[in-house]
């Protein structure tokens, strides 16, 4: 009782004390230096949002345009799901980016936020292919500069099988089924099925989500439902009981089950491709033949360009983005860093690699991924409805139908 | 603004002043040496008040009057509760309540502010982006206009275009519009110079960038005929524009139809026949947030259910969790176990791995007929651990458990420290069950320490939205509901699925809910706190 | 339970030895396998440059390190050292702030003290949906004034995470506290002892298990959040690892399984680290002799 207050530990206390000041002490200093002064505005600096998988492929490119130019370009890391949500979030506060690149399908929420500045293109347009315009276009005015496309496609084990005959869906199936492997067409699922790998076959019944207008842009009236969407619903279920669709078949075991050589085709997206090639399977990619009679069309979905409506470097950020990725020159870079079906049609043209010629050839039927916010009201539902369907817990019929109308109503919501 | 904390240890150092308690228990014998403690003190307040100063001269520079407010407030607070004799324990709470302050409260203000707005889409910023935005997005370009190549000049402070019509040149301004200039020089398609002009490079371009960008010359005289401008200074096109805003009316006119836009209580600008323009502006719209909960017909449907899972969730989380934890607490709390402290480390492994990285590979782990479970350990089963209702609540149940059992064990390893091992040792003696001892001494015992935590711990999982979303995202759903939930959602997940995943992002109905959530969390917690304060002996 | 010094002499044999000891080594080895059986698949992706994280359970068919000298020749070092930086700091702040509120909570009455406390736990059940929005505005204002603590900076994030240093874990420590009695600080009071030099060199001492629980509690949470980090942080090389390796895995399309598994794996070493050293101080218990005072 009497010991308890030893002088060694008050000067443990106070060298506690000392510790605890020097530890937060010089993680104050090393910050100081390192947390470097990101928004000075004026000084020819712009900063540009970049997810991780593509800013290996844009630094270079910005590297020579600051060399061409002067202009510093900032490139910043963002998680792919982030970029969006943030430049919606951001740009009110005058902090956002001047740039982001992004996948064009949220387009119609950032018009519709007033974050997002139209961009007039003028001539260079015509240098476009036309979906790859129609991507960034919304509501008639164009609001980016698309530098690369992709789609899903329809992708041979040349191992397994060397030619392809099939004009329908069913008859590659039965063709499939010959190969003698553990699955015939991978189609990638998941507890909530993937309406966007199925949408090939859905619209080859004519039930496409939305309505199209002439140019290209959709309205926001639905078109998956009537007889069309019905047969779709019921062919999904007869897929499901032949088990040639199954939930448990998800985007990790379908890509798996393809590296093993357990299916001669699979329908997936570039993405896939380059693990495939880098394990060096010979795969060819074709389109994806009709279920229902009409053009089976893939979604396409366009990488863009944008540029923030509170810039405070516009004439910066359109020399950079109107005036030099839009050019062959910077697609070509940007193709060579990083092996994506340029949206630029002669960089394009120059492609040689038959891989991604042929998710080029698919795609060119192919119909952009829809823009408009009404658009996510429809994918819960529908991949929900579409796995009750598959594993034939719902009546296709009666499920699909309950889906429109449910989506009508979130649609209209909206 | 509490950055003074961060330099300082959070704790008060040694003051040897009296400290002179309220209720004076063994006051008296205060050494009043000026020891070191006082100096370290005095050192610390120093730097504190240094900081604060500095702080409070930048806000002054920068007009940010509420940081300038609160540091004057914290300044005077610190070194009033610091020299002060008679505010001890605000010497203990001070440093991390102004952490708090800032950072948490901050959070919780905010959300509270957003869930009397209509914040979400469409309504993402002010009034004046909103009209800014409408302005530009129903400019367009004239069809068939030509591209001009275009030069930017300026005389004094007036900006001007210049561009090439028909091998003329001309320049027009704001106020002017295009006009023939004689004596130009002219390259091309470009005009390169114009008596009484300076002609802007790109470096002067950029500096004037707002400016320039916001610059309309009117193509001619008739108005109808457009204005040029030009976004990179190098290159002009015609546009008109569709919608024109008018200040002194606040209105949208739309030019070709004579439509007039007014602004509206809901933050939009709406015409008579209800045509809505968008993006519109954030306003506060009373309780509707809240009161939609009880209107919307969408979230009547599987709420009961939800709730009840929700419940059911949080409480067997917790529950299986401790025990667990604890039981392996108690199994390793005995010295003679060779090799105790490698297996305690490799049981906290779950616990230092990322979360969703876990969530992932056991998802794929209860893949009804590839995964693991029923593949290799149940030798080809096909049991649908995430596909049937009953069972998915399981899985979610023993993911968690996995997730979160090395909490508890961390948790009660230590806490169990504080009960006197003579104690337990004198009951043995008495004869007393292994059983016996668990329930009549340590648990109670432990109960002291560990009973608020599990309290938040309910809480936090009341909320796991992560996990949810992560391993089944609700699934499997309910067949037809008008909101795409399932029998794994929780409530905080349903707000997601009700505020985000259908059609627009509405952060204002999802603060509304999470704050009702919030309210029921912080009731049921706030009387489970009383009950456990009832195992104080204090 | 607690053992004592008096039975570790004694150890026992044969049956005896199972029914006291023998069946703990059974619960540990199974709870371990149960602990390390998913790991395993991402230790298995970690050695296999190509392939997915679940998609075959046929493991370990390729061990190859490309994946971990990758590691090396990108930011993931400055990852890893900023993590370490941040936590250390962030765990050692929240230790000091957190056990001195829990000293005034114990050993002072005061107004408030019973709803602050109440308070205390139930501000931190407060959802953060709009946390994201909310911290990014005030970095935003208060980058203004002191640049050192706004966007970017590790500084900066480090202070948001003392925002939560007072929480459940004064709760925990606050209990701890408790159980020491206050005949101690009664006694030193007696001997001319002032409050602060009764909390710096006695209880301190004695709750020594219970602050390095919450340190190690602190570190880890701290090591393993990246919703504040990630909008705080917006330079590669500034990132924590955990921001760093979400950002692998955050487009499941593309995701680099191999790489973030690699990344995993190596971030897991210094959170065991630390609880393998922390370990003596959280087991030690308090000493006879002082506790009974």
């Amino acid at each position: 009782m009497r010991r308890s207050i030893p002088v060694v530990a008050a000067t443990l206390g106070l060298a506690l004390t000392l510790t605890a000041c020097s530890g937060s002490g010089s993680g104050d200093t090393g910050d100081d230096t390192s947390a470097a002064p990101s928004e000075s505005a004026a000084t020819g600096t712009l900063t540009m949002w970049v997810d991780d998988t593509r800013i290996d492929e844009m630094k270079p490119v910005v590297a020579t345009f600051t060399e061409d130019t002067g202009i510093e370009v900032d490139l910043v890391e963002k998680a792919t799901g982030d970029i969006g949500k943030d430049f919606v979030a951001q740009v009110p506060t005058g902090e956002g980016p001047d740039i982001i690149v992004s996948a064009h399908d949220g387009l119609g929420e950032w018009v519709n936020n007033g974050v997002v500045a139209p961009l007039e293109l003028g001539d260079k347009a015509g240098d476009f292919s036309d979906s790859a315009i129609a991507g960034v276009t919304y509501d008639g005015k164009v609001y980016g500069t698309p530098i690369s496309i992709e789609n899903i496609a329809l992708v041979r084990n040349n191992a397994l099988l060397t030619d392809t005959p099939a004009a329908t869906f069913d008859e590659l199936v039965a063709q499939a089924k010959t190969a003698g492997t553990p699955f015939s067409v991978l189609v990638q699922q998941g507890e909530a099925s993937d309406p966007y790998h199925l949408y090939p076959l859905q619209t080859s019944f004519g039930a496409p989500v939305f309505e199209q207008s002439a140019d290209g842009s959709y309205t926001d009236t639905l078109t998956l439902g009537g007889p069309a969407g019905e047969a779709f619903a019921t062919y999904l279920a007869k897929l499901g009981t032949d088990k040639v669709l199954d939930l448990a078949v998800d985007g990790e075991k379908a890509k798996q089950a393809f590296l093993d050589g357990q299916a001669p085709y699979m329908i997936t997206g570039p993405w896939n491709t380059s693990a495939f090639e880098e394990e060096d399977m010979d795969i060819t990619v074709l389109p994806v033949p009709s279920a229902g009679g009409q053009p089976a069309q893939p979604f396409v979905g366009v990488q863009g360009v944008f540029i923030s409506a509170k810039s405070e470097n516009p004439v910066l950020a359109n020399e950079l983005v109107v005036n030099y990725l839009t050019t062959e020159a910077a697609q070509d870079a940007l193709y060579a860093e990083g092996g994506r079906m340029p949206a630029n049609a002669a960089s394009a043209a120059k492609v040689d690699n038959p891989i991604l010629k042929g998710f080029g050839e698919a795609g060119a039927t192919g119909a952009p991924m829809p823009a408009i916010p009404a658009m996510s009201s429809v994918w819960a539902f529908w991949g929900a409805t579409e796995a009750q369907i598959i594993s034939g817990q719902a009546e296709p019929v009666s499920a699909w139908n309950t889906m429109v109308t449910n989506i009508q109503d979130a649609v209209d919501k909206v | 603004m509490t950055d003074q904390q961060t330099l300082e240890p959070p704790a008060p150092p040694e003051a040897p002043g009296p400290g002179s308690p309220r209720r004076s228990r063994g006051d008296g014998s205060h050494a009043r040496n000026f020891s070191a403690g006082f100096v370290v003190k005095l050192i610390l307040v120093a730097l504190v008040d240094a900081l604060g100063v500095y702080g409070i001269l930048s806000a002054w520079a920068v007009e940010s009057w509420g940081i300038l407010t609160f540091l004057v407030l914290a300044l005077v607070a610190v070194n009033w509760i610091y020299f002060s004799k008679r505010a001890v324990p605000g010497k203990y709470l001070i440093p991390g309540l102004l952490f708090l302050l800032v950072y948490q409260l901050f959070v919780m203000a905010y959300t509270g502010y957003v869930a009397f707005t209509n914040y979400g889409d469409g309504h993402n910023s002010t009034k004046s982006d909103a009209i800014e935005a409408i302005s530009i997005q129903n400019e367009t370009r004239v069809e068939g206009s030509p591209t001009l190549p275009l030069t930017v000049v300026q005389r004094d402070d007036e900006l001007g275009f210049a561009i090439v019509q028909d091998g003329d040149a001309e320049v027009g301004t704001a106020e002017e519009p295009f006009t023939v200039v004689e004596d130009a020089t002219v390259d091309g398609e470009r005009v390169t110079a114009v008596p009484g002009w300076e002609v802007l490079g790109f470096a002067e371009i950029a500096q004037q960038q707002a400016e320039i960008t916001e610059l309309r010359v009117p193509f001619s005289e008739d108005p109808s005929e457009g204005s040029v401008r030009t976004q990179d200074g190098s290159t002009g096109y015609v546009y008109q524009s569709t919608l024109v805003y008018d200040e002194a009316t606040d209105t949208f006119t739309d030019s070709a139809t004579g439509e007039v836009y007014t602004p509206s209580d809901s933050g939009n600008f709406v015409s008579e026949d209800g045509d809505v323009l968008t993006p519109g502006w954030r306003v506060g719209v009373g309780f509707d947030n809240f009161t939609r909960v009880f209107t919307d017909s969408r979230l009547a449907g599987p709420f009961a259910q939800i709730t009840v899972w929700t419940f059911a969730f949080a409480f067997l989380s917790v529950l299986t969790t401790f025990v667990v934890g604890l039981f392996l607490a108690i199994v390793f709390n005995d010295p003679r176990i060779r090799g105790r402290k490698i297996y305690r480390s490799l049981l906290i492994l779950p616990y230092a791995f990322p979360g969703f990285l876990s969530a992932l590979v056991w998802k794929g782990m209860l893949n009804p007929r590839f995964g693991f479970i029923n593949e290799v350990l149940l030798g080809g089963a096909d049991i649908g651990w995430l596909t049937n209702p009953w069972l998915a609540k399981l899985s979610i149940l023993g993911v968690n458990l996995w997730l979160g059992f090395p909490y508890m064990f961390i948790v009660c390893t230590g806490a169990l420290q504080a009960i006197p091992a003579d104690t337990i040792e004198a009951a043995k003696i008495d004869g007393a069950g292994a059983w016996r001892i668990l329930r009549s001494m340590t648990l109670p015992l432990l109960m002291i320490s560990v009973a608020p935590l599990l309290i938040a711990s309910f809480a936090f999982n009341f909320n796991n939205f992560t996990l949810i979303y992560m391993l089944t995202g609700g699934g499997p759903n309910f067949v037809g509901t008008p909101v795409v939930v399932g029998h794994t959602d929780i409530l905080i997940s349903m707000v997601y699925a009700v505020a985000f995943d259908s059609g627009n992002k509405q952060y204002g109905l999802a603060s509304a809910l999470s704050i009702l959530i919030f309210i029921v969390v912080g009731v049921i917690s706030y009387f489970s706190f009383r009950q456990t304060r009832k195992l104080e002996e204090i | 339970m607690a053992g004592t010094v008096v039975e570790r002499d004694a150890a026992p044999r044969g049956r005896r030895w199972w029914i006291e000891i023998g069946w703990r080594h059974v619960v540990g080895i199974v709870t371990i396998v149960a602990c390390v059986l998913p790991l395993v698949y991402v230790l298995s992706a970690s050695l296999n440059p190509g392939g997915t994280l679940t998609g075959s359970n046929q493991l370990f068919r390729t061990i190859d390190l490309a994946n971990y000298r990758e590691l090396f020749t990108g930011d993931y070092p400055s990852w890893f050292a900023n993590s370490i930086i941040i936590c250390t700091v962030t765990s050692i702040s929240t230790v000091l702030m957190g056990g001195a509120a829990a000293y005034a909570f114990s050993r002072f009455r005061f107004r408030g003290r019973q709803g602050g406390l109440t308070a205390l736990l139930i501000v931190q059940m407060f959802p953060q949906m709009l946390a994201f929005v909310a911290i990014f505005l005030v970095l935003l204002s208060i980058g203004e004034v002191f640049p050192a603590l706004g966007l970017n900076s590790r500084m900066g994030l480090i202070a948001v995470y003392l925002g939560g240093a007072l929480g459940v874990n004064t709760f925990l420590m606050y209990g701890f506290f408790n159980t020491v009695p206050r005949e101690l600080d009664e006694a030193a009071k007696i001997d001319g002892a002032s409050h602060a030099q009764i909390f710096w060199t006695i209880i301190l001492r004695l709750v020594a298990p219970i602050l390095a629980v919450v340190g190690l509690l602190s570190f880890i949470g701290t090591f393993g959040e990246f919703l504040v980090a990630k909008v705080v942080l917006q330079r590669s090389e500034e990132f924590t690892l955990a921001v760093g390796l979400y950002y692998w895995a955050a487009d499941e399309r593309t995701a680099r399984w191999g790489l973030f598994a690699a990344g995993a794996v190596l971030a897991a070493i210094p959170v065991v680290l630390l609880f393998l050293m922390l370990q003596k101080y959280i087991v030690s218990g308090l000493t006879a002799g002082s506790v009974k005072g």
